[in-house]
């Protein structure tokens, strides 16, 4: 019954939380009663809560659900086919790749950042695979040492093009990196929606897969699976939304962590449901989140700051509460 | 001639002055809005149909390029630095809305609030042309765009004045640029041909970090008739202390240090060979507000490395510092 209730309030969670986000911003000169206007009498509404409401709040909160669901989704989607608790979406090296695809943009000039950012997400994860692949397969350690080395190696080149830009470039990566999203914009938003579409059709259509991956390589053959031809298309699917997701939005830390664990703690372990919960989980707390991050002071503040600040505590009080922590 | 014929004639005449005149006011109509044309750093131009009246500038230094232009009440949005630690003190002297912390902070490096921005419906907005993305954004919303990149003094002169016609203050723009010039020109008048010292520059994050060639630094020690240690051609550099062993300056001149003062860096022990450190020759930059080297305040600073180097006492005393900020500011001090 609580579960059911629990499932409920997940379903409509993003419905109010995306309605009260619109209402709240940094601007003074939008308030609860110029909303009331542009939704209820147009004729008296200005064009300026039109643009704010409109072109700077919805775009950002669109891009902002749909990142937070979607690193919550590929982590919990990554958790099952590595048969790990302590993976994320940037085990294999997305996020220091995308770190320097973006620092590479914002110093030469010469690629879009995002773009850049981008690719080499993809190029990361694609050089893991092939350093962790031997006669033909792929085993689960092998990869996630690849990962790791993909990791040191793109965070060295990540240093050296720091090392030669100048303070203002500098400054510009080290902001990139923190995770932002105060450039957001509809055409951002337009951007990643073909990736991410493709990601997330694909792991939708192989959920149920996932949980005979998640029993082992041997187990889900014997079910009559290729496990590594499954391996391959939920990596790539994931891969792809995720560095869509990154380019857009800088790195943020540990989300694609805790929201598949504060998933599985309320509602289970089952991929053909918890995939829809963590996407709707994910996309409405970093909403949330994303509330404090361009409210609390007059400027911007690093998202990747609270998701931590806030995440983290709510994160060990439901470790502490549940029956289904790690500890067991 | 007949009468009626000289009457056509002379209507006709009249018409055609009443239309010259009439063209001539047009022309002047659209020479004063052309007139307001600058080319910002990123190689832009902006067009304006009327000096700025309502400005967001997430530029410290433009900020007070702002206010020596006599300009605060155009402002309506700045850097959030600005009510930080010795900047607040300063701008609250020179402005009331500052001093209750009034006016809105939409921005800090590349941390800016497009929401806020638009929000203040500015009618130009000053920010660093390296902040690409957010200049595409706020240029969306057809809000007019000076973005700044400085890499020398000409740049500083060109930013005044290119901040003088958007505001329509050429004069005062003219005006500040020739007095800078003109004392700058003294300190170019006293010519070091022997003995010219070298200095090396020590930035506030420690002894490490420093400027090349390539730098406001360098145009600076030009100024002040010293040579910089730093050879490298980068804008900011970190080395380690064998270089500097290697270039062995005569002087070290620190940013303005909250942390650390040139008797630190006498009695570091790492240091103790250098020949500045052996000498006592370590100056510290008094403030970060009056040594701004992206304004024109720069001035100062020079002054007071070219008095370090050579003990020149026309150079650098209070008193002058005083009456330079008294100049630039204009004594633009609001009323309570």
């Amino acid at each position: 019954m609580n579960r059911k209730f629990a499932i409920t309030i997940l379903y409509v969670l993003p419905i109010p939380v995306l309605i009260l986000s619109l209402l709240i911003g940094s601007s003074v000169k939008v308030g609860i009663y110029d909303i009331y206007d542009l939704l209820f009498r147009p004729e008296y509404s200005s064009d300026l809560t039109r643009t704010i409401i409109f072109d700077i709040r919805l775009p950002r909160i669109l891009l902002v659900f749909i990142t937070g669901g979607m690193l919550a989704l590929t982590g919990s989607v990554l958790q099952a086919v590595f048969r790990n608790p302590l993976v994320d979406p940037y085990v294999l090296g997305l996020s220091s790749g995308a770190a320097f695809g973006a620092a590479l943009g914002i110093a030469s000039h010469v690629i879009p950042v995002k773009l850049s950012a981008f690719i080499f997400g993809l190029v990361a994860v694609a050089l893991s695979w092939f350093m962790a692949r031997k006669n033909k397969e792929v085993s689960i350690v092998s990869l996630i040492l690849a990962g790791i080395i993909t990791n040191g190696i793109f965070t060295s080149l990540l240093t050296i093009v720091q090392i030669m830009s100048d303070p203002f470039k500098l400054q510009s990566i080290v902001h990139w990196i923190m995770g932002n999203f105060h450039n957001a914009s509809w055409d951002q938003l337009s951007m990643i929606m073909l990736p991410v579409m493709a990601g997330c059709i694909i792991i939708f259509v192989l959920r149920w897969k996932l949980n005979v991956l998640a029993l082992g390589d041997e187990e889900a053959a014997s079910s009559g699976l290729n496990p590594n031809r499954l391996k391959i298309w939920v990596l790539l699917a994931a891969t792809l939304a995720g560095s869509a997701v990154v380019a857009v939005s800088g790195i943020i830390g540990l989300y694609g962590l805790i929201i598949p664990h504060i998933t599985r703690m309320l509602f289970g372990v089952d991929n053909r449901r918890t995939l829809i919960y963590n996407l709707l989980l994910g996309g409405s707390f970093l909403v949330i989140i994303d509330n404090f991050s361009r409210t609390m002071a007059g400027y911007e503040i690093p998202i990747g700051v609270f998701t931590m600040l806030v995440g983290a505590p709510f994160f060990i009080w439901l470790l502490k509460k549940s029956n289904i922590g790690w500890q067991q | 001639m007949r009468i009626s014929n000289y009457i056509y004639l002379n209507c006709f005449s009249l018409c055609i002055v009443v239309l010259m005149v009439a063209c001539k006011g047009n022309t002047a109509q659209e020479k004063q809005y052309t007139d307001i044309q600058v080319t910002d750093f990123r190689g832009q131009k902006l067009q304006l149909e009327q000096p700025a009246q309502k400005v967001v500038c997430l530029i410290e230094s433009a900020l007070s390029g702002i206010y020596m232009l006599g300009q605060q009440e155009s402002v309506v949005g700045v850097p959030g630095d600005v009510y930080r630690g010795e900047n607040w003190d300063r701008y609250a002297d020179l402005d009331i809305r500052i001093k209750n912390k009034s006016l809105p902070t939409p921005g800090n490096w590349d941390f800016v609030s497009l929401e806020q921005v638009v929000g203040l419906e500015p009618d130009l907005v000053i920010i660093w042309s390296s902040q690409i993305q957010a200049i595409e954004n706020i240029e969306r919303f057809d809000i007019p765009v000076y973005a700044v990149m400085l890499h020398d003094i000409d740049d500083v002169f060109k930013e005044i004045s290119d901040l003088g016609k958007l505001f329509g203050r050429e004069e005062r723009a003219s005006e500040l640029i020739g007095f800078t010039k003109a004392e700058l020109g003294k300190l170019k008048q006293i010519q070091i041909t022997k003995n010219r010292k070298t200095a090396y520059f020590m930035w506030a994050q420690g002894i490490n970090e420093t400027s090349g060639s390539n730098s406001m630094v360098e145009s600076l020690f030009q100024l002040a008739g010293v040579k910089n240690a730093c050879e490298l051609p980068d804008e900011h550099v970190t080395i380690n202390i064998e270089k500097l062993y290697d270039w062995d300056p005569d002087m070290i001149v620190m940013w303005y240090n909250e942390k650390l003062n040139p008797a630190d860096v006498i009695s570091n022990p790492l240091l103790k060979g250098l020949k500045a450190v052996q000498n006592e020759n370590v100056y510290e930059l008094p403030s970060a507000f009056e040594c701004d080297f992206w304004t024109l305040k720069f001035l100062y600073s020079s002054q007071l490395v070219h008095f370090w180097a050579y003990g020149n006492t026309d150079m650098s005393s209070e008193p002058a510092a005083d009456a330079m900020l008294q100049f630039l500011y204009n004594n633009n001090k609001t009323d309570e």
